[in-house]
Order: structure tokens, then C-alpha cells, then sequence
């Protein structure tokens, strides 16, 4: 791959997923292309980078895009992150709202790992959720959609009691249970999009998104964000991950690595 | 501070020496045994925190290892995960029964190996 090609990826990657691909991805990204070269029909990455630039089919540039994206997730990863949500707001949440149940989005979900882990902690908590978890990846969508996972995968984070309790075995795969199938709804969303919609949620996880999003658009996301989240609602980061030096919409909560509500200002802009 | 200990115990010495690296990198000081017998007469004179240890052994294999484990003085503190490619639900399910507080599946990695030792409270 040229680096003219590799810079018109880097455009192509932040103008449409806002995702920042940098430089020293350029041979993992050469590695990565070379199966999707060969599954539509090109002899090399070049070939197909080169038919890309002379005539951008959309399908062919979103195949390229998804399949430059961050997938890497782990059941309960940021443990921490699930048993805050699952032993102490999803209670707290619960009886503010009279026991209705909690909507909560999982922002950027890959494969599906963080949303069945949010259901499962629902589960465990005996509260009701609803889960919406949207991904950019169609690809990574139906890999979450199957809720199917190798037994490598599997273990990465849950304990075997966990994985046997929610996952059944089938063959070499391990399967979400109907239960939580029944909690997720898995739907195709771009964070880069502002709302067109009304609709809004208790709970928000967006993690390790943050940190491979383009700097210049990181506070468009966090305000398209904050839009989505009710006025009490809550937003999970990555632990390390700060969203104060791109967007007035959140503050962090003491103490509480990961986690941030509204802001006095986003509240005020609502008002 | 005193670091903490890990018992290896399997009777292939490059899984051993595979999990050592791994263990080692957490912090971990790690002793090895070779079947069940040689893990049970280092855990008479000295109980780990956390023990790795495999299903099918000769001498003794892991199930009996970690049974009789349990019923010696301070046997019930080690965390055992097993560590075996034993992927049958009904048999983790029966290492669980009997006593173990988790259990990996090879292949693992060092990811793997770490979440799983985060799960159970020793790092």
C-alpha cells in the first residue's frame, strides 16, 4: 500500500466514521484488507484501493471502513463498569422509576460482548433493562446478533459459573440463552450522527470508542451523546478515558473512574 | 511485601512453562507440579493463594487432587481454576461442584489468564 493510499484511508476513515486510523496501523491495516480484497474479487489491496478511489461504491467502501475499525471487546471488561451498573444504579435507577424498566444503550457495542454482559448484570440484579447496543460493523452486528461465541472468546472476562448459567454449547460455540437474547435489541448507528429523534436512555456505555475517534469530532460525539441521556441519567467511559477536554456536556463522578453524569452547563442548555 | 504464590500443577512441561510466563508477568511466584500426588504433598507443607491445575494426569488427576485439597487444613483457602481441554459443559460443570472457583479452557492466552485471575479476586 502506498502512503497515498493510506492517506485517502485516513480520510475515508474520519469523514464517515469519524475514526481516527493512525499511522502506525498502516501494515495492520494493509494485513487486514488483504481477505476483504480477495472476497471481492481483487488479485491485491492495491487493486481494490485503486478501483475504490476511480469509483467509490458505497458497499465496497463500507466493507473497507468496518473492517478498519477497533472490534476488540471482552465480556465485563472495566469489571468495575458492570457492578456499579448492576449492584448500585440499576437499584437506585429502578426506584426512581418505579420499577419501570431501565433503557440503556450500549455505544458502539463490535461484537456484542459488552451488551450480553449488560444483560447479564440486569439479570443478576433481577431488575428489568431494555438494551439498544448499535454498532457501525453490520459485520460486527451479526457476530453480536448470533450472540455465539468461541470458547476463547467466552472466557475472556466471564467466570465459568456465569458462562454456564446464560450460555448454552453447541458444538465448538457457546450461545446466549433466550433470556437475554430477549433483553438486546442489536441495531446499525453511526455516533458521528446527531439525533433525529426523541429518544433517550437511562444508561449509556460508550466505551474505548472515545479514544479512537478523530479529536476534532470527539465533542460533536459527546454532545450527540449527552442529547441521548436523560437529564439523570449516567454515561460509562473507559477508565481512562476523559471527556472534559472535548466537551463541556459531562462531569466526571468522584471517586468513580469511568463514569460521568451531566454537566451544570448541558443542564442548563436543556432548561 | 511478600508476593503471592501460584502452584502450576500439569503434567506437560511446556503448558507449565507457558502458564509460569504468564503468571510470573502478574506477579506472581510460582512452584510447578507434575500430576496431582506431587501438588498434593507441596500443598501439606505449603498452601498457595491460586492453583492452576490440569484434569487428566497420571498418578493422580485433578479432580481427586483438588477434592482431597479441600479437606486439608487451610484447603479450603487456595483459589483452584482448572486449567484443562476438558470443554464439555457437564464437566465444568462438575469441577465447579466440586469445589473449584473457576476454569479455563485451553487454549487460553494471557488475556484470558488474567481476566480470569481478576474474576476471582487475587489481582
Amino acid at each position: 500500500m502506498s502512503p497515498e493510499d493510506f492517506d485517502r484511508l485516513q480520510s475515508l476513515m474520519t469523514s464517515r466514521a469519524g475514526f481516527r486510523l493512525t499511522r502506525d496501523r498502516m501494515k495492520l491495516a494493509e494485513h487486514r484488507l488483504g481477505p476483504v480484497a480477495r472476497r471481492e474479487g481483487f488479485e491485491t489491496v492495491d487493486a481494490m484501493l485503486e478501483a475504490l478511489w476511480a469509483k467509490p461504491i458505497a458497499s465496497l467502501g463500507w466493507a473497507v471502513i468496518e473492517t478498519l475499525l477497533n472490534p476488540e471487546t471482552w465480556f465485563r471488561r472495566d469489571r468495575v463498569s458492570f457492578d456499579t451498573f448492576g449492584k448500585e444504579l440499576l437499584p437506585a435507577l429502578s426506584r426512581a422509576r418505579g420499577g419501570q424498566p431501565i433503557k440503556v444503550w450500549s455505544a458502539g457495542c463490535s461484537t456484542g460482548q459488552e451488551a450480553w454482559s449488560l444483560a447479564i448484570a440486569a439479570q443478576e440484579a433481577g431488575i428489568a433493562v431494555e438494551i439498544v447496543a448499535t454498532d457501525l460493523s453490520q459485520r460486527a452486528l451479526e457476530k453480536a446478533r448470533s450472540g455465539a461465541y468461541t470458547g476463547f472468546e467466552i472466557q475472556r472476562g466471564l467466570k465459568a459459573g456465569t458462562m454456564l448459567r446464560w450460555f448454552d454449547q453447541a458444538e465448538d460455540a457457546w450461545i446466549a440463552r433466550a433470556e437475554l437474547r430477549a433483553m438486546v435489541h442489536f441495531a446499525r448507528a453511526n455516533l458521528c450522527d446527531a439525533p433525529t429523534d426523541p429518544h433517550r436512555f437511562d444508561i449509556i456505555f460508550c466505551r474505548h470508542v472515545l479514544s479512537d475517534v478523530e479529536p476534532a469530532l470527539r465533542g460533536a460525539m459527546l454532545d450527540n451523546l449527552e442529547r441521548r441521556l436523560v437529564d439523570d441519567g449516567c454515561l460509562f467511559l473507559g477508565l481512562n478515558e476523559q471527556p472534559e477536554n472535548d466537551s463541556i456536556a459531562f462531569r466526571p463522578v468522584a471517586g468513580r473512574k469511568g463514569l460521568f453524569v451531566k454537566s451544570p452547563a448541558a443542564l442548563r442548555r436543556v432548561a | 511485601m511478600t508476593p503471592k504464590t501460584c502452584l502450576i500443577v500439569d503434567d506437560s512441561r511446556i503448558i507449565r512453562k507457558v502458564a509460569r510466563r504468564i503468571v510470573e508477568g502478574l506477579g506472581f511466584e510460582v512452584d510447578e507440579a507434575a500430576d496431582g500426588a506431587e501438588a498434593l504433598a507441596f500443598c501439606s507443607g505449603l498452601i498457595p493463594e491460586v492453583i492452576l491445575l490440569d484434569w487428566s494426569m497420571p498418578v493422580m488427576d485433578g479432580m481427586t487432587f483438588l477434592r482431597r485439597l479441600r479437606t486439608l487444613p487451610g484447603g479450603m483457602a487456595p483459589k483452584v481454576l482448572f486449567c484443562t481441554i476438558e470443554t464439555r459443559a457437564e464437566r465444568i460443570a462438575e469441577a465447579l461442584s466440586a469445589g473449584a472457583d473457576d476454569y479455563v479452557m485451553k487454549p487460553f492466552d494471557g488475556e484470558i489468564l488474567t481476566s480470569k485471575f481478576a474474576e476471582v479476586g487475587v489481582v
